[in-house]
């Protein structure tokens, strides 16, 4: 059982798009509700191992853990159909179920505090797994438990797990409704700075572009939670599937990533699918052609990340990697001509600097999930308007920062004890230096970026500790 | 006919004993034998004018009358090849048979020349009466014992009855005359006797016996002529058939004649048919005395198929000889074919015999084309038999699917977990690899990957070459390797090759899959593989790199070596995967998509061995591997980018003193101790700063070099790509690569 990976879900929304997530590949890989293989499943040729794992009983275990500090998500997939497939030792609830209060200091302080607990799990599912490829983070960077203990964990895994590869699934906040978490921002910032230190590959789920998607694509008045979280479960499990249904290329993790990311900190990727359906809704079928999947992948209203770029910016963002997995029966012969027109008619504007092109890989669609349309695809992209959710982060941070608001949730906890706020500054650098580097990256001479400037060196990071320091901002 | 056992023992080991030859009494040649010798003596005694030696009185001293009795009685004496009193027989020793007849010169000259126009019949009936005792020899073959069958039935009483039959006004015919004037037509010696029996009734004249036998000259003549042929080439076999129907053919204006000659063409063919029949039937060789026209070649045995690179048993096992009959001329290939398709059943304990109705037998070969018809529908019913067999007893299509899978890297999960279970031992040198040891590893990743739900993964099985793949390309001759690369100085084998270079998979294919999975397509499906191994090899090291690079993302990298080296190591990574992808989703996928849909029509096993073969060599060039010249940069680059991610843990770690890190992370020293080396990290960083130049310096050169091998290639592959189109595809996916600089 080569190159497991084991899923941790921390959080609400973690554990929600989770349980998306593990419900469709139990689809997909035809294991009922019980985690019992189907008898129309036997005859697969593909890849369960790498997700779940077989009891003694040959049920199928997801190797996910499924951690947050209240009860109610967890409390209720125990309830739901799914609750015999999971393994009851993987669950984590804090004793006091009291949450983090959507407080990201709160949620990484209990995560330090339950540290043991969870490692000893994590050990546990490593130890079961014969050559450990990396792990899966779902949360979202906005909450308190997510973003918090998810910071919190991916530090640990770093620390712990520092060989293997650490990709996290982070659901960015809506930005376009007022959210009920005032802290967002705080919460958003602190969150990103481990995701850019620690993670070597962050999905980003964007609830602004999902909603959007929703609406616009979806024809759905007012979406739900579920109905954004099963475009998520989506993404995930066809981001995944090179890894479950093997094929001449990607068929490990390391693989994939590697393709995708150009240099350690520019490892995040937004997605696009299509065609996009919902849950019991069948969509018009529309005619699916390698050429047509591929060019819906490359447009805009498909991808599931919002740029708020003014369109003087838009127009200088650049692809770095694009790859475009795309599942079905598809006519080989098709994909080169594909991307030979996608060529031809300039459709992806890619980075001067470097080696670029779209990479294709193709991929068995599970025979058990019926689908309308005869062709899916998954695109997993750098692109450097990334950079602009990035700054939408730190401009509102910057708002919130200047008025001093809600700084004293914060305080309560040792990290910002005594007015400590140091920490907040410096993820502010390292997101704004990010920022930078997507943004370097849209020049032909990025290669060059920052020689020149020796001094420059070695800036970020350093004090990521809990050190004191007595300098009060108020 | 002593020149008729030497011709024929070369084909027919049969022999009969000397004396079995010698013994001239078996047939009638005597007659003439001991004559012509006495007549040697006797010329010189006598006159030339003189005959027989027992002649009491010369001729010309009977009345006229007397003498066309005379004549008559020793003429028809003569027809049936007896020499008669005043009518001798001489034998003339030259190459070809000839008989000279002489007329006692004192005969009334009308006689003489009425005698002397029957001559050519009796001259005709002796050539062939003596070509049939010859040819019934059993070492004349079936073809000749057919002919001289039916020419011996001629000259007897056989196809009196027939003719009755067909002729109506024949049975209602009372007239002696007009009966006899049927009769002769057909059947020589019968016609004789009722000359006699008429010429004892005193009823025929010298001219009524001219009369008579006039009808029987032409055909007489004709099958003389055909005679003179065969025996002057001692014709066997086919060819004796192809002579027949050749002078069927040339005496189309004469009807009698040419049916006569069709009659006996097909009387000769009946027992070739035989053979031909069960050949195509059942695709079994009976033939004696080597007159089919396939030959099998039993040295070629099937099982080498499976070992020899250039076996050559589909091919030579059963061949064309070159004596095809000429009406067989154009159905030889699928008569070949076919009995070789139900050869191959039978090899398989498969036994199937071509249903045999009433009108498939083959019967004759007729104008209608019956034959031709019954050989198609033959063929027709032994490809498609077999084409089944193969396809779903055999499992061809799932055979190919798994050797997709494993050779091509289908499926590659198998070699990931392989590679990481194998990496020890595939970096030993060639001859201290344990292929034993290899074996069980594949097992084992093959039993734990997807490859497990595959029935087929254990014909899988491990093979270390000894040379690298460059190498490997030259030695084999038949590819069309461009072979002014490959001259030696370039082929010195670098020193220090490991299990990476020439690792290879096998598979054991079982007959019959090896008619289309022969050695030689495995070699191929190898040599692709060896490629594709070793790229991958190579993706896993600058994979590795990657990582390395990702471990220090904590640190602000900006504008030292370490952003640098993580660009040349995309720019690395993607050359490899932009190789890779060009291999596998432009080249074997398409490839495999478009043989799968033909192999899906194909009608014979022998297409599908071409589509295969097709397939293979189409993969093989467009894999590059049949341009060295190409090949050599390619195989450069990898060593580059191999060179470079062997060095990055060390460019890395001494630009940046990470391995503290490491350790500290390997054990589980926790958070803290982590945090004070992280704190502790830029100082450290500031200090080794110097010693970055080196770093830097090193980098920069690994960039350089790659940069000019990629750049390298631009003038290559844009020459090439006039006559090899899919360079182009390659050159958009790698040279996409060289854009910017």
């Amino acid at each position: 059982m080569p190159r497991e990976i084991i899923t941790l879900q921390v959080g609400q929304c973690g554990n929600q798009i989770g349980m998306e997530f593990w419900k469709q590949l139990c689809l997909e890989h035809g294991i009922s509700k019980d985690g019992i293989l189907e008898d129309f499943a036997t005859q697969g040729g593909d890849r369960k191992d790498v997700f779940f794992y077989q009891a003694d009983d040959q049920h199928y275990i997801p190797r996910a853990l499924l951690i947050d500090l209240e009860p109610r998500v967890i409390n209720g997939i125990q309830n739901s159909e799914y609750r015999n497939l999971y393994n009851h030792e993987n669950v984590f609830l804090s004793d006091h179920g009291g949450g983090a209060g959507n407080n990201w200091a709160s949620g990484y302080h209990q995560g330090k505090g339950v540290e043991e607990d969870i490692m000893d799990m994590i050990d546990r599912e490593a130890d079961g797994s014969d050559s450990l490829e990396g792990f899966v983070l779902c949360h979202s960077i906005a909450g308190g438990t997510g973003s918090g203990m998810g910071s919190y964990l991916l530090e640990a895994l770093n620390d712990r797990y520092s060989k293997k590869l650490v990709q996290t699934y982070s659901v960015f906040p809506n930005q376009m409704e007022t959210s009920d978490v005032v802290v967002q921002p705080y919460n958003s910032l602190l969150t990103l700075k481990r995701l850019t230190l620690n993670a070597d590959c962050v999905v980003v789920l964007d609830n602004t572009a999902l909603n959007r998607i929703a609406v616009e694509r979806l024809h759905l008045s007012n979406p739900s939670f579920a109905q954004t979280n099963s475009l998520v479960s989506t993404v995930m499990s066809a981001s995944t599937t090179t890894l479950r249904y093997p094929g001449y290329m990607n068929n490990d993790l390391v693989g994939l990533l590697a393709s995708l990311i150009p240099t350690p900190r520019c490892h995040f990727l937004m997605t696009g699918y299509t065609p996009l359906t919902v849950e019991r809704q069948a969509n018009a079928i529309r005619k699916t052609t390698v050429l047509d999947v591929m060019r819906r992948l490359l447009q805009t209203k498909n991808i599931m990340v919002s740029s708020y770029a003014r369109t003087k910016e838009a127009s200088q963002a650049k692809y770095i990697s694009i790859l475009n997995i795309i599942q079905g029966d598809v006519d080989p012969t098709q994909v080169h001509e594909s991307l030979q027109r996608i060529r031809e008619r300039k459709l992806v504007n890619f980075i001067d600097w470097g080696p670029a092109s779209i990479q294709v890989a193709l991929s068995r669609k599970s025979p058990y999930v019926q689908t309308a349309h005869r062709v899916s695809g998954l695109m997993l992209a750098s692109h450097t308007s990334i950079r602009h959710l990035f700054s939408k982060c730190l401009s509102q941070y910057e708002k919130l920062r200047k008025k001093q608001a809600f700084l004293d949730n914060y305080r309560k906890f040792p990290m910002f004890a005594d007015n400590d706020l140091s920490e907040f500054d410096e993820s502010r650098d390292i997101i704004e230096s990010l920022v930078d580097e997507y943004k370097a990256c849209e020049s032909p001479d990025y290669i060059k970026w920052g020689m020149e400037d020796p001094d420059h060196n070695l800036t970020g990071e350093g004090s990521g500790s809990g050190t004191v320091d007595p300098a009060l901002a108020m | 006919m002593d020149s008729i056992s030497t011709s024929s023992s070369s084909a027919c080991p049969l022999t009969t004993p000397q004396w079995n030859l010698d013994r001239p009494f078996l047939t009638g040649h005597f007659h003439q034998e001991t004559k012509s010798s006495s007549q040697v003596a006797a010329s010189k005694g006598f006159s030339t004018d003189s005959f027989s030696p027992g002649n009491e009185k010369a001729i010309g001293s009977y009345h006229a009358s007397v003498q066309e009795l005379i004549v008559i009685d020793d003429l028809l004496s003569a027809l049936i090849g007896i020499e008669g009193r005043y009518i001798s027989i001489k034998r003339v020793r030259s190459k070809d048979d000839n008989f000279a007849f002489q007329v006692d010169a004192s005969m009334d000259l009308a006689l003489q020349e009425s005698a002397k126009r029957l001559f050519p019949l009796c001259e005709s009936y002796l050539l062939i009466n003596q070509f049939v005792e010859s040819r019934s020899q059993f070492k004349t073959g079936l073809v000749n014992h057919a002919f001289a069958a039916a020419l011996r039935a001629l000259l007897l009483v056989v196809f009196m009855q027939s003719l009755f039959e067909v002729n109506p006004v024949a049975k209602d015919c009372t007239d002696a005359r007009s009966c006899f004037a049927l009769l002769h037509v057909e059947d020589y010696q019968a016609m004789v006797a009722q000359l006699e029996h008429q010429f004892r009734l005193g009823k025929l004249s010298i001219q009524g016996l001219w009369f008579y036998c006039q009808p029987m000259m032409g055909s007489m003549q004709a099958l003389s002529v055909v005679i003179r042929k065969a025996s002057a080439n001692n014709f066997v076999g086919s060819a004796i058939l192809n002579l027949l129907q050749s002078q069927a053919k040339a005496m189309a204006g004469d009807h009698t004649v040419r049916s006569l000659l069709e009659k006996m063409t097909q009387s000769a063919s009946s027992a070739y048919l035989g053979i031909l029949e069960r050949w195509v039937y059942e695709g079994v060789i009976d033939d004696p005395y080597g007159e089919l026209f396939i030959a099998e070649n039993k040295s070629l045995p099937k099982e080498s198929l499976s070992q020899d690179y250039d076996a050559k048993y589909w091919r030579q096992r059963y061949s064309l000889k070159d004596d095809i009959p000429s009406f067989l001329e154009n159905a030889a290939g699928i008569i070949l074919t076919t009995g070789k398709y139900l050869n191959v059943m039978r090899e398989c304990g498969h036994n199937v015999q071509v249903p045999v109705s009433e009108n498939s037998k083959l019967m004759s070969f007729g104008a209608n084309h019956q034959y031709l018809e019954c050989i198609k529908a033959a063929y027709e019913f032994a490809s498609g038999e077999l084409l089944t067999l193969v396809k779903e007893k055999y499992d061809l299509m799932g055979k190919l699917r798994s050797i997709k899978h494993y050779l091509l890297l289908d499926q590659g999960d198998f070699l990931v977990h392989f590679m990481d279970i194998a990496r020890d031992e595939l970096s030993k040198k060639p001859d201290e690899i344990s292929v034993e040891k290899l074996q069980s590893l594949l097992d084992l990743a093959l039993r734990s990957t997807a490859a497990a739900a595959d029935p087929c993964h254990e014909d899988l099985t491990c093979y270390v070459e000894r040379s690298t793949l460059m190498k490997s390309l030259s030695m084999l001759k038949d590819l069309e390797v461009n072979r002014s690369v490959f001259d030696g100085s370039d082929l010195e084998e670098p020193v220090s090759i490991t299990g990476l270079e020439t690792f290879s998979l096998s598979y054991k294919v079982q007959w019959p899959l090896s008619l289309v999975i022969s050695r030689k397509a495995l070699t191929k499906y190898q040599l692709i593989f060896r490629f594709l191994f070793h790229c991958k090899h190579v993706d896993r090291q600058l994979c590795g790199a990657w990582q390395v690079h990702q471990a220090v993302r904590a640190l602000n990298t900006q504008g030292t070596a370490i952003s640098r080296s993580s660009l040349l190591c995309r720019s690395m990574l993607k050359f490899i995967s932009s190789l890779l992808h060009y291999l596998t989703f432009e080249v074997l996928e398409p490839n495999w998509h478009v043989m799968h849909n033909r192999l899906k029509t194909a009608k014979s096993i022998d297409e599908v061995i071409q589509y295969h073969d097709f397939f293979l060599e189409k993969c093989l060039r467009e894999c590059l591997l049949l341009l060295p010249e190409l090949l050599k940069k390619v195989e450069r680059l990898k060593s580059i980018c191999l060179q470079y991610a062997a060095a990055t843990q060390w460019l890395v770690s001494s630009s940046i003193d990470i391995t503290k890190i490491d350790t500290s992370s390997d054990g589980a020293l926790g958070m803290e101790k982590l945090k004070q080396l992280k704190l502790r990290k830029p100082s450290q960083a500031l200090k080794v700063d110097a010693e970055n130049a080196s770093v830097t310096d090193s980098i920069l050169k690994f960039e350089r070099e790659f940069n000019s091998e990629i750049q390298s290639l631009r003038p290559i592959l844009s020459s090439g790509s006039r006559a090899e189109p899919y360079l182009t595809h390659l050159a958009q996916w790698i040279l996409s690569v060289g854009r910017d600089q």
